[in-house]
């Protein structure tokens, strides 16, 4: 039986989408069998990222209004074999699923893989229901701005309330050398704020844009400092035991930072 | 009949005497574009009264029992004066001829033929119920996947270079084959 790992934030743009691609390409290349669902009905963009949109036929609400068998939907990866995708369809709404077919749904899929990740769309929304419904554990995505750490904190409460409990949290974007400065929050101001369990810190890189430009998340690339977060944080849902990377010289609050660090 | 048009406020608009136009060229400098005084001498903004009253020509369009013409009687056909916008779906029984383009994350469903007087980028299937014949002709074909009937193809993985001029995709021998659009090929087959 497979776990339900949503990925979420409340803010917009915060990186859910690339967190959930890469997190997933990463268990994959760990020989994992994954199937990442884009529940963002109406602005999908997860089988962009991955470079799959040309293989849509069937999508999420095709599956849950029974217009066509599970099998059928799920897009097989073209670089690993373990990693599926099930799309989210672009011209329905958010109203086209219920937080009970999407139980439902999770429940199919965990049978069949070791893990279910679930692309949340932004907002607290109809939307953020159905992703949140089948979910077994959750992940939440911030940028080190007060607003998104700000819905971060709203989006903990909300998933608390939902029988959610222990998120975990990614902080994305961050800019060591802004940080230093004091122009940016630091990990651990966030962490004060949010009090939870950090997974992993991404930072900021220009890789990001260029890889998912091209549709293979920053994961496959051995020189992106994204990529490499990515992979460590994929380690860490197995359960297994990785240092935060040094993300600049600062060895510092990094090493202040390693106690706080586990998913399991 | 021609007359010079009064008030020609889209004139006005379109090309300003003397303006500062902006060419992007290497080194960033304004430069007043040389053309845009001689643009307004050369267009004309002329209104044509119609050869034959409008009532005249309904009349005889419903008269018209032309056997040959009523061959089209049972083709629908709706035209899109758009574009169409990622997110947004178009389902027709019958064919679709679309001005404008057809962005990504868009699609198209029509019973009968596609046409795309733009870029053609999102997906679009053609004689969706089943017809084999159907066609899908654009200026730029670069559908992020084509279907027509039950066959499926899609663009090729990674960037590629799409021609820049007409082409038509039908079913030949059973696959799905992507030609130059040429003008006047089908004038004497039959029409599907
Ligand atoms: N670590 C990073 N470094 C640089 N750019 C990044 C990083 N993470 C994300 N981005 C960029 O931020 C933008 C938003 O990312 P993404 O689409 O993953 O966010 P999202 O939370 O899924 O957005 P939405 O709420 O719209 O679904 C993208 O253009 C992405 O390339
Ligand atoms: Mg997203």
């Amino acid at each position: 039986m497979g776990e339900v790992i949503v990925i979420t934030s409340g803010k917009g743009g915060v990186g859910k989408t690339t967190t959930t691609a890469n997190i997933g390409t990463a268990l994959a290349a760990l020989g994992y069998k994954v199937v990442l669902v884009d529940t963002d009905i109406g602005l999908r963009n997860l089988d962009v990222v991955l470079g799959l949109e040309n293989r849509i036929v069937y999508d999420i609400v095709d599956v849950t209004h029974g217009h066509c068998r599970m099998k059928q939907a799920l897009i097989k990866d073209k670089r690993f074999e373990g990693l599926h995708l099930l799309p989210a369809a672009q011209t329905k709404d958010k109203t086209a699923v219920t937080p009970d077919q999407m139980k439902e749904l999770c429940r199919d899929l965990k049978k069949e893989f070791d893990y279910v990740i679930i692309d949340c769309p932004a907002g607290i929304e109809q939307g953020f229901k159905n992703a949140i419904a089948g979910a077994e554990k959750a992940v939440v995505v911030t940028t080190p701005e007060v607003s998104a750490v700000r819905d971060a904190d709203r989006i903990i409460g909300l998933l608390e309330a939902a029988e959610l409990h222990d998120p975990k949290l990614i902080v994305n974007r961050i800019r060591p050398l802004m940080v230093k400065k004091g122009d940016m929050m630091s990990i651990e101001d966030i962490i004060d704020i949010l009090a939870i369990d950090l997974l992993g810190v991404v930072p900021e890189d220009e890789m990001i844009v260029v890889t998912t430009n091209k549709g293979e998340p920053a994961v496959l690339d051995n020189n992106s400092r994204a990529g490499q977060a990515y992979r460590n944080m994929a380690r860490r849902i197995t359960g297994e035991d990785v240092p935060l990377m040094d993300l600049q010289d600062d060895t510092g609050f990094i090493n202040r930072l390693k106690k706080l660090i586990g998913f399991k | 009949m021609l007359k010079k048009a009064k008030g020609s406020k889209s004139k006005k608009l379109l090309v300003k005497k003397e303006t500062e136009v902006l060419i992007p060229d290497e080194m960033g400098e304004k430069v007043t574009d040389p053309d845009s005084v001689e643009i307004e001498s050369r267009i004309e903004f002329v209104e044509e009264a119609a050869p034959m009253p409008v009532e005249k020509a309904a009349a005889s369009l419903a008269r018209n029992r032309d056997p040959w013409q009523q061959n089209f009687a049972d083709e629908n056909t709706i035209l899109i004066k758009r574009t169409v916008r990622s997110g947004q779906c178009i389902q027709f029984d019958g064919s679709v001829v679309v001005l404008g383009d057809v962005n990504p994350g868009s699609e198209i469903i029509a019973s009968g033929n596609i046409v795309v007087m733009g870029a053609l980028r999102g997906v679009v299937h053609a004689g969706a119920t089943g017809n084999e014949e159907a066609t899908v002709a654009a200026f730029k074909l670069q559908p992020t996947q084509l279907r027509i009937a039950n066959h499926i193809t899609r663009a090729p993985d990674g960037e590629y270079l799409a021609p820049d001029y007409p082409e038509i995709a039908r079913i030949k021998d059973g696959v799905v084959v992507i030609e130059v659009y040429q003008l006047g090929q089908d004038r004497q087959t039959k029409i599907c």
